[in-house]
């Protein structure tokens, strides 16, 4: 196939899985900025995870949910729970982490195991989202996501950054750091849950670390960091597709690669300018 | 001058832990208050009551203007607690101390960009404007800090551990600041430190604190060598060397 043929092809026979996966993107590569500012990238580990449990638990009869809304209930549970201990300081935040993380993915071994509907292959399937399969009905709840989140940050970015640069002393300003917190991870929470059940787990936490980073490298102001990463997100997408219908690769590892990639070339040149 | 803030035998602490006893003092308008004693004495559960974001166990605490509204802070964190991943510029965190003032939904504005000039020339750093404020040396960072605080149009300016970490002349830089601001512009000022010769050289009004201990008045009188002694469980003696206070502990032989 030539390149005109594999643009024409993605454009018209997968536009779900063109604007899905921008849309994608663009709202991880975001969010993924305070992820890691925050350093709480394993967050976006387990959120994922959970997500994925949410959806296999699904398959359990005495939890008969539409996947979309099993992973998002499951996930926003956590999110609530998981908010209030980063906060405390009894247990170690990546303590916390690691325990909803290793339990999640037992449990959806586990319950794919038991499951009583369809092979494990299939489910698995499922559970890992696929770019190229999007359905009109998840598209549509990704984009509410999308707005509601994005509409949320652009509104609130002056908040939201106050309250994660300097908590105690916004806290003093009448602004409740826990309630900002939970609100960010809520939303956070919300977008992840549909995004990995749209394009996957590897996709929504590779996208919710490598262009922050690559952003962090390449930029030197806070508003170019978003800028930078929203559009690494954005075009990493369409070009990862490219390729994989070009050298006949999976979809996600092929899109997360191409954003790598960047990631490489910001070190280098952070590296170039600092000599 | 009217009283602001107020602890009537109040008891502080944490959950039902009971820290502090007893706490009956009172910062009046244009105080310089000092408020000092050993790491862990209670100092920062004393600063979250005034600041609110602690409540008393028991007893009442009051902070409210002379026009009967809630005071408004200024407060200059310690720079640990602060997160430095992102390059944010001088301006920026400065302007954080406007946001309170806009409002949710409302950007900063023209007015606000003023207010933030100014701040930053009044602490001696509007050159550093643009700069990322991660990079500053601790000294230009605590002057950021505290022009954000001054941006926030306080009633009263309060400094936690402000000196914590500088070198000497950081230090009394910082101090002569703060020092000039309580001055020339009448503010009232709560300087929270461990750091005892560095509250009671510049301080009016001073409190120590240190768990079962509890005393306030002014610096003179507070600052005894029977108080310290008593506050940490060795002998202390407070000298005058050319009209600045000298704590010698070990009755003047030791080392200070």
């Amino acid at each position: 196939m030539g390149a005109a043929e594999i643009v024409r092809t993605i454009v018209q026979e997968f536009p779900l899985a063109l604007y899905g996966s921008m849309l994608v993107g663009v709202i991880c590569a975001f969010l993924g900025v305070y992820i890691v500012a925050r350093r709480v990238v394993f967050l976006g580990a387990v959120m994922t995870q959970v997500s994925v449990m949410g959806i296999a638990l699904t398959f359990l009869p005495f939890f008969p949910l539409p996947h979309t809304v099993g992973s998002l209930v499951v996930t926003l549970a956590t999110v609530v729970i998981i908010s209030r201990l980063l906060t405390g300081k009894k247990i170690p935040r990546d303590a916390v982490l690691g325990v909803v993380f290793v339990t999640s993915i037992a449990a959806r071994i586990l319950i794919m195991q038991k499951s009583p509907k369809v092979e494990v292959a299939e489910i698995e399937n499922l559970l890992r989202g696929d770019i190229l399969f999007v359905t009109p009905e998840l598209f549509i709840l990704m984009i509410v996501a999308f707005v509601v989140a994005m509409g949320a940050h652009l509104l609130l970015f002056k908040e939201f950054t106050y309250v994660s640069f300097d908590p105690e002393t916004a806290r003093t300003q009448g602004y409740n750091a826990v309630w900002w917190d939970t609100a960010f991870y809520l939303l956070a929470g919300v977008v992840i849950s549909f995004a990995t059940h749209m394009v996957g787990d590897i996709y929504v936490f590779g996208f919710l670390v490598v262009p922050p980073v690559a952003a962090m490298l390449l930029a030197r102001k806070v508003t170019h960091i978003f800028i930078v990463s929203v559009l690494i997100g954005l075009l990493s997408a369409p070009v990862g597709l490219f390729l994989a219908f070009l050298f006949d690769l999976p979809s996600s590892p092929a899109i997360v690669g191409v954003a790598s990639v960047v990631l490489g070339i910001a070190w280098i040149v952070n590296v170039a300018r600092r000599r | 001058m009217a009283t602001i803030i107020e602890f009537q035998d109040a008891v502080l602490g944490y959950g039902s832990k009971a820290i502090l006893r007893g706490i009956t003092f009172s910062i009046d308008t244009g105080d310089y208050f000092g408020l000092v004693g050993p790491n862990g004495a209670g100092k920062t559960t004393i600063l979250r009551t005034i600041l609110g974001t602690l409540r008393p166990l028991s007893g009442t605490v009051t902070a409210q203007g002379e026009n009967g509204l809630p005071l408004r802070f200024g407060y200059v964190p310690q720079r640990d607690t602060i997160d430095y991943a992102l390059p944010y510029t001088v301006e920026e965190v400065v302007m954080m101390g406007r946001y309170r003032q806009r409002g949710l939904f409302r950007r900063p504005g023209k007015e606000d960009r003023e207010a933030v000039g100014r701040c930053l020339d009044h602490v001696a750093i509007a050159d550093l404007a643009g700069l990322a404020f991660k990079e500053l040396s601790g000294g230009q960072k605590q002057r950021v800090l505290i022009a954000r605080a001054l941006a926030s149009e306080p009633d009263v300016l309060v400094l936690d551990e402000p000196t914590n970490g500088m070198d000497l002349s950081s230090r009394l830089a910082i101090l002569e600041l703060v020092h000039r601001l309580h001055r020339e512009d009448g503010l009232t000022v709560l300087l929270v430190s461990h750091l005892l010769e560095d509250v009671a050289n510049y301080v009016s009004r001073l409190a120590i604190v240190e768990r079962d201990f509890f005393k306030v008045g002014k610096v003179d009188e507070i600052l005894t060598g029977q108080n310290l002694s008593t506050m940490y469980e060795l002998p202390v003696d407070v000298r005058t060397i050319d009209g600045r206070k000298v704590i010698l502990s070990g009755g003047g032989n030791g080392g200070r």
